[in-house]
């Protein structure tokens, strides 16, 4: 009889895990496990990740909001991605350089995610239920407006403009003598003069942390549990008296202006910025981590962004090295394509409570 | 004054074929293209394209909207098309081959899709949109790895030098135009493929009299209410599978009418663009995400297809930069499926507001009444 | 009602597998190189090139081959058909000969020794099996997945060699 209550406890555990999760998170488990089978140094590897994890988190941070607020999976990222890349490319060519660069790029950007953000989430109450297939091509769309603006836009900093012509932005550019490594360079630690390669980015997480906290406290906030409240139960919440299409437009502002800065860390970390088609691709693996941290369609929290980076990141970042070393092949692509787009398709066809 | 009505409404359903009319109108004589070069491009286009761009109606017909999943049919037919041309098989013979042999994975891949979609009734397109992204891991697994390692490849000249895998291009002379060159007509300067029309032809009598079976009848009816149709007998899960599984099928089939035109393919990224193209063809044409039509199929390649090819020349005319007009059409094939799919979902609310109304003044009459 | 419907299934399925089957035959492709050369000795004896001869296939001429010399040919199935105007020595009046021959499945780079062809020699003779070099292309093909790229791999179609 015992055993067959901790069988079922051991079920409902499964069930509240989901399957996909743990395969994945034992796969990660395996894969370090490994590493030093392999050959390689579990150092460096943990310190891979642990930077790839302060590049990315931010942009996973952007997708709570919207799903807080019941508009689901926010597939229209690269609208954030795009507020913050002119943040930062306006900052550059209005001549700031080293850390204030960061901080103006943050300060520019602000406005067009505010905009932005508006914008889409009027647009979004329009069409309430639909939300993630018009967000997915509202952002695949305004990433190639923007590809056309890249070009048209009058830039003239010599250091992002195009070499020859001087019309147009770069496809990419590097950050050297502007923001690269702003945030991670502040109070890292660097365990290399002991003989161990692990190298930690104390300022990209500090930075990650504040933002996080700011979004746990907001959540607690009045207007934050009223987020909660839309999301959750939308009839309710205007039963009693909540501007449900006013808070919705506010997560999805912040939402973008997360987007923003989260790719600003992005690039400081990175070192460089990409532009035209780039934006896009920084949607699924956003979507991905915040999903297999166990948030659903329309439930998310602080801990979910936090293991769904970590676990994302770790998969994306030891596969190539691991499974290349025991098997000679790097399938890490296939791996990272099937994960990540997998992961979404798994969560969209969960049966979501309380939604609509 | 109904009249008057009728023409704003003619302009409101008809605004995105419009558009593009007035988008070619002005691009055509800034492109400088000849109306001979003009018009062989688009005959060749639209026989090679129709074909994929009819899979997309029957889900359309089943309530299923834009069928993003039939890049999945797409990828079926490319891994019959590196069969077929592994074991040299050329020619006529080569399509067909490649077509029988596309079935039962393209089957196999719509039955999933089309359960999954099940799963996520309502948010079909997004599952779809995301099951291609997913699909094109699994072709990756299978075409860059397995292909040589556990499934036999013949000929060193398709596989990798490593060994296994397959060349990042494929070639497919032996059946280039072979579809295409069979029974066609010169005309001025234009080519006509009269045997892919006459297959096209034969597609579209399939999809009418299709519509008129009692498994199309029943699809229809799932599409316009799935709780009406089950409370008729009808089993709504089965009939929408069946839907895209037929979608995906003849996705394939599209597919490797579409690439025998091309001559090659490249093997990792052929697949990824055709189910934005052809769904933004479709819409151009005036199709809607519940609503299509043959007739809409026909002008919207035609309008689509116009576009593209002179979009990048006028974009050089006007900006004198090429890739303007490059990201300039792709702006606008987004654009489009952006628009019709904000049009779909406004009007979606706005009959289930309607209905919500509705419902509220039968009780509130219905309770005068008790 | 329900046999029924299993039978018209089978019989659909067989149909198509029976299509498929007559394309593998049909349709296997094969390239075909004729040699004009000479057999310096089978069997003790020697069979010399011709001064000239044109090849043609399905009424299309796809070689005129002087001696030493290689035409090609494509053919879909196995019975290959094709007209020769041989001209034996300089001077002399070409003769045509209509060639039926019965390809091997497997075969995909065939070589018919012409000469001894036409002596009627056995296949041994002047039947052999082209070889293709694979070119080993320099440098490392661009496949997906290599190298440490964000997230997905571009989807935007600007790739104009897709050629929509």
């Amino acid at each position: 009889m015992h055993e067959y209550a901790s069988a079922i406890a051991l079920r409902y555990w499964l069930k509240k895990m989901g399957y996909p999760r743990l395969i994945i998170a034992g796969f990660l488990l395996f894969l370090f496990i490994m590493a030093p089978i392999t050959g390689s140094d579990l150092s460096t590897q943990i310190t891979n990740v642990i930077n790839r994890f302060s590049w990315n988190a931010v942009l996973v941070l952007a997708m709570v909001p919207m799903i807080h607020s019941g508009c689901g999976l926010n597939f229209g990222i690269p609208l954030g991605v795009l507020a913050g890349l002119l943040g930062g490319t306006l900052a550059i060519e209005m001549g700031f350089t080293g850390s204030m660069s960061f901080l103006m790029a943050i300060v520019v950007s602000t406005p067009f995610a505010i905009l932005f953000g508006g914008g889409y989430g009027a647009l979004l109450n329009r069409i309430k239920g639909g939300e993630m297939m018009v967000a997915t091509y509202v952002g695949l769309s305004s990433v190639s407006f923007m590809c056309i603006m890249w070009l048209l836009i009058p830039y003239k900093n010599p250091s992002i403009v195009m070499a020859y012509t001087g019309v147009g932005l770069r496809n990419m550019f590097a950050l050297d003598s502007f923001y690269a490594g702003v945030l991670s360079k502040f109070l890292k630690i660097d365990l290399n003069p002991l003989g161990i390669n692990l190298v930690i980015p104390t300022g990209s997480i500090l930075f990650f942390a504040l933002l996080a906290f700011l979004m746990w406290a907001f959540l607690h906030t009045k207007t934050g549990t009223a987020m909660t409240a839309v999301g959750s139960n939308p009839t309710f919440a205007r039963a009693s008296g909540i501007n449900v299409d006013r808070i919705r437009v506010l997560s999805v502002i912040l939402s973008t202006w997360l987007g923003a800065v989260g790719v600003l860390v992005y690039q400081q970390g990175f070192g460089f910025v990409q532009l035209y088609t780039a934006p896009q691709n920084m949607t699924m693996p956003a979507v991905a981590a915040v999903l297999l941290g166990g948030a659903s369609v329309n439930k998310a929290s602080i801990s979910n962004v936090i293991i769904g980076t970590l676990l994302f990141q770790g998969l994306v970042t030891m596969t190539p090295t691991v499974i290349t070393a025991l098997i000679h092949t790097d399938v890490s692509e296939v791996i990272r394509i099937i994960v990540s787009n997998g992961m979404v398709v798994y969560a969209l066809t969960r049966k979501t409570e309380g939604a609509k | 004054m109904k009249k008057n009505f009728n023409g704003f409404d003619f302009l409101q359903n008809n605004l995105v074929p419009l558009m593009f009319v007035i988008i070619c109108a002005v691009c055509i004589p800034l492109s400088g293209l000849s109306p001979s070069y003009l018009l062989n491009e688009i005959v060749t286009r639209m026989g090679r394209n129709i074909f994929l761009i009819l899979s997309l109606l029957i889900p359309i017909m089943a309530g299923m909207g834009l069928n993003f999943g039939m890049t999945l049919g797409a990828m079926a037919g490319q891994v019959a098309l590196i069969f077929v041309t592994d074991w040299q098989i050329w020619g006529i013979p080569g399509v067909v081959l490649a077509m029988i042999l596309s079935v039962p994975l393209s089957a196999l891949l719509g039955l999933v899709c089309g359960r999954l979609m099940n799963m996520a009734k309502g948010r079909e397109m997004i599952v779809g949109y995301m099951m291609n992204y997913t699909g094109t891991g699994f072709y990756q697994l299978l075409v860059l790895y397995l292909m040589g390692l556990i499934i036999p490849i013949k000929h060193a000249s398709i596989r990798l030098p490593r060994g296994f895998g397959i060349r990042t291009t494929v070639n497919l002379a032996n059946m280039r135009q072979c579809l295409d060159n069979e029974f066609a007509i010169f005309y001025k300067g234009v080519k006509i493929p009269v045997l892919n029309f006459i297959i096209i032809a034969l597609m579209c009598l399939i999809i009418v009299w299709f519509r008129r079976t009692k498994l199309g009848q029943d699809m229809r009816a799932v599409g316009q209410d799935m709780e009406v149709a089950q409370a008729a007998g009808i089993n709504v899960d089965r009939t929408r599978i069946i839907a895209i599984i037929i979608s995906t099928v003849f996705a394939g089939f599209g597919q490797i009418i579409y690439l025998q035109n091309i001559g090659n393919f490249p093997t990792y990224t052929a697949h990824s663009q055709i189910g934005m193209f052809c769904i933004a063809a479709l819409l151009v044409g005036g199709a809607s995400v519940e609503k299509a039509s043959i007739g809409n199929v026909f002008l919207g390649v035609i309008l689509f297809h116009t576009m593209f090819i002179v979009a990048p020349r006028a974009g050089v005319a006007i900006t004198g930069d090429a890739m303007i007009g490059e990201y300039f059409r792709v702006f606008v094939s987004y654009g489009v499926i952006t628009l019709a799919l904000i049009m779909y979902e406004i009007k979606k609310r706005r009959a289930r507001s309607q209905g919500g109304e509705l419902l509220a003044r039968a009780q509130r009459e219905g309770g005068v009444q008790t | 009602m329900r046999g029924k419907m299993l039978l018209i299934r089978l019989a659909a399925l067989a149909v198509c597998v029976a299509v498929a089957a007559t394309m593998m035959v049909i349709g296997r492709g094969h390239t075909l190189y004729f040699d004009n050369k000479t057999i310096e000795d089978y069997q003790g004896q020697e069979y010399r090139a011709f001064e000239r001869v044109v090849v043609t296939v399905k009424g299309e001429q796809v070689a005129k081959l002087g001696k030493r010399e290689r035409g090609m040919a494509t053919w879909i199935g196995q019975s290959f058909k094709m007209t020769l105007e041989i001209t034996e020595n300089k001077g002399d009046d070409p003769r045509i000969e209509e060639i039926s021959i019965q390809l091997p499945y497997g075969v995909d780079g065939i070589v018919i020794n012409l000469p001894a062809y036409l002596a009627g020699l056995p296949e041994d003779a002047w039947f052999s099996e082209f070889v293709p070099m694979v070119e080993e292309e320099p440098g490392e093909e661009d496949l997906p997945g290599e190298g440490d790229e964000f997230g997905l791999e571009d989807d935007m179609g600007l790739e104009s060699d897709l050629g929509i």
